[in-house]
């Protein structure tokens, strides 16, 4: 490969990225709301968190489930720093941050690497209760810390907003996994996911492989948590607590565990379903909901007579499907419609808002039953895949560099 | 007595050639719990050799190949390869220093493509950092298209070309088999263990096989250790023999002393083949 392009190509996309972020912060500081910058802000945390669990998790396999806590770990780095360090260094406050992301990675990287090493003697569900297990611990011992604030939590100045870097965060961590899959490094990674004991006949060295997964994992976790720290000027141990690693963990399973594009549509999903209710202020009637609730029921025990029963032609096949996914939820509205005529079941009126677990909760039990796999499986999202799935033809092993 | 001997009149070209053994097994034993699996065996294998081990169900057969590949450590005598130790070592060092192996109930890596399968298979001498991988630099970028060209080479040989980029899971049984042959090929090994790699075959693939086999030693100039139990597939192909039986070694031998062993006929082949 010709170099000279080589570097002009890659200064040019590093730049673009740059840029990107800058803009990006730049017009949601100026035309959006506070409360709408700080989903913004989160969205690009939640990226970062399911992403880089994706790398342990889907690509490396081995199933941790404690991913908060190293979250924690780089929040309460950046935040002890910053209250103890910060008056008596010369550094400004974007580069006070970004030494913060960088000392919090370093840190959760360390919290990887303890985490890792029982990985090589622990398989499944005992890694699971160990990662989990870490990640309480962590949580104890910062509540039993007065220094650390205990459980009343951790204030600090000065707030620093990065939103761009948090974006830039997330772009750098979709990079960094989507650059080793498309390398050889990737397969070794694959491998082990596979079969350990056929990745170690083939000469691949588990310890190594497993550790690096953890250890760069846990980095992005905790410079994400250090972003999220600088962003609030205050932490408190309950913002780590193990719904948020089974937040992240569900983003990494209903994308499709090793997929990394599918990571990221599950993260922006799965916080968005409790975020868009809130943001829309809609009542919905009784009616409507006993309509969107038969919708649902018919959606899935139809599409999984369907994908089971099914045999005939291929296009035949999709043709149902299509009619299925668009048909059966309008006849739920319209049943909903209908059924507001009846006075009784259209007074009774519900905060769209008050439902968002609700509609989180059928989110997941409709894709894991239809789609056990996760919604894009093993495979990245790609223009070339749409295609495939459009023209029926099965996308063979799209998951990397072949 | 070395004082007394004068290098300068020994001609060294007129010295019988004595080749080292590529790997050498002195009494390896492995005991598990009460059960001896492998029980003081010792055999020689010459760089170049196309060896067979056989032996009824439950010989210990596998287990033989667990011990040479690290996959158990023995309890008892040791494993030499070129001249080295290498009993207890873990299977990715044993890999590296140039033993590689096929598995009897396949383990590829399902997800994967046939292609990528093999590509792992010659990750062990890769020279990029991980970073590099990481920054996908050019060096990263050209040493997984040189792995990707090597691996295509392989699934040549083991006439897989069509399903390079079909998923290995996918494959049918007989392609999964020699899919395994040309992974462990691509670790560039000294010595290939192939552990019952006709099993399942018909007898067309099994020919098709016995052609890659012999290539593989030939054309690669690989040492071969293989398991089977096809009597005919094993004396029509291997030049040396051992036989195992409840974990020791009852027989070993070129396949026309072996065929006529009473010890074998009676532990292992019933009749004269
Ligand atoms: N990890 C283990 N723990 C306990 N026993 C074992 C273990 N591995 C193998 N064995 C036992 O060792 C004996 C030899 O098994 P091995 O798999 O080596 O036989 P084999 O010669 O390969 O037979 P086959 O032709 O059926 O493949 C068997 O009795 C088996 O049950
Ligand atoms: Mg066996």
């Amino acid at each position: 490969m010709n170099l000279g392009k080589f570097f002009a190509v890659r200064g040019f996309s590093v730049a673009v990225a740059i840029l990107g972020c800058l803009a990006l912060d730049y017009a949601a500081q100026t035309y959006l709301q506070d409360y709408i910058v700080r989903l913004v802000f989160l969205a690009g945390i939640y990226i970062t968190l399911a992403v880089s669990l994706n790398l342990i998790n889907g690509i490396t396999g081995q199933f941790s489930i404690g991913h908060a806590a190293f979250y924690m770990v780089g929040a309460y780095t950046g935040g002890t720093l910053t209250k103890f360090f910060y008056d008596a260094s010369p550094l400004g406050a974007v580069a006070w941050l970004i030494a913060m992301i960088l000392a919090g990675a370093a840190l959760a990287g360390v919290a990887g690497l303890l985490v890792g090493l029982p990985s090589l003697r622990l398989r499944g569900d005992y890694l699971a209760i160990v990662t989990l297990g870490f990640g309480e611990i962590i949580r104890i011992i910062v509540i039993n810390q007065p220094e650390l604030g205990g459980s009343s939590g951790l204030g600090f100045a000065p707030k620093v907003q990065g939103l761009w870097l948090v974006w830039l965060l997330a772009v750098i961590c979709v990079a960094v996994c989507r650059n080793l899959l498309k390398t050889s490094h990737g397969l070794a990674f694959l491998a082990v996911r596979e079969d350990e004991v056929a990745a170690q006949a083939m000469g691949i060295n588990l310890t190594k492989t497993k550790v690096t997964a953890f250890v760069i994992g846990a980095a992005f976790a905790g410079a994400a948590g250090a972003l999220l720290a600088m962003n609030e000027g205050y932490i408190n141990p309950d913002l780590f607590k193990m719904d948020v690693s089974f937040l992240i963990l569900t983003m990494v399973v209903l994308g499709g565990a090793g997929s990394i594009t599918g990571s990221v549509l599950a993260a922006l999903t799965l916080f968005a379903i409790p975020e868009l209710p809130r943001l829309l202020k809609i009542d919905v009637s009784l009616a409507y909901l006993i309509g969107l609730t038969a919708g649902a029921i018919g959606f899935v025990s139809l599409l999984r007579h369907h994908q089971q029963r099914y045999h005939g032609p291929k296009a035949k096949g999709r043709m149902i499907t299509v009619a299925t996914v668009v048909g059966v939820p309008l006849a739920g509205l319209g049943l909903g419609w209908l059924l507001h005529t009846f006075t009784y079941l259209s007074d009774q009126t519900y905060e769209l808002n008050n439902l968002r677990y609700v509609i989180l909760a059928v989110t997941l039990i409709v894709v894991m039953l239809l789609r056990p796999e996760g919604v894009m499986g093993h495979h990245e999202f790609s223009w070339k895949w749409v295609q495939k799935v459009l023209t029926g033809r099965k996308p063979v092993a799209e998951e990397s560099i072949s | 007595m070395s004082e007394h001997l004068d290098l300068s009149q020994v001609n060294v070209d007129e010295l019988p050639v004595v080749p080292n053994p590529l790997l050498k097994l002195e009494g390896a034993t492995i005991q598990f719990g009460g059960l001896i699996a492998v029980n003081q065996v010792s055999f020689e294998i010459m760089p170049g050799d196309l060896f067979g081990l056989i032996g009824p169900n439950g010989a210990g057969k596998t287990t033989c190949f667990n011990l040479i590949t690290g996959v158990y450590k023995p309890t008892g005598g040791s494993i030499k390869f070129e001249g080295n130790e290498i009993a207890g070592f873990n299977p990715s060092k044993i890999a590296r220093a140039g033993i590689c192996r096929t598995f009897q109930n396949i383990r590829l890596f399902g997800a994967l493509s046939a292609l990528e399968n093999v590509m792992v298979g010659g990750y062990l001498r890769h020279k990029t950092s991980l970073l590099s991988g990481l920054a996908l630099w050019p060096s990263a970028i050209r040493e997984t298209e040189e792995l990707k060209e090597q691996a295509m080479q392989l699934l040549e040989v083991v006439n897989l070309t069509d399903v390079a980029h079909a998923r290995a899971r996918d494959l049918p049984y007989g392609k999964q088999r020699r899919l395994e042959i040309a992974r462990a090929m691509a670790t560039n090994p000294r010595l290939i263990l192939l552990d019952e790699p006709a099993a399942g075959m018909n007898p067309q693939e099994k020919e098709e096989l016995k052609e890659v086999v012999l290539r593989i030693r030939d054309e690669f100039g690989k040492t071969v250790l293989l398991i089977e139990h096809d009597m005919k597939f094993v004396m029509g192909l291997c030049e040396k023999i051992v036989v195992l039986d409840h974990g020791e070694e009852i027989a070993a031998g070129p396949p026309s002393e072996i065929r006529s062993n009473p010890k074998v006929i009676e532990a292992y082949l019933g009749e004269p083949v």
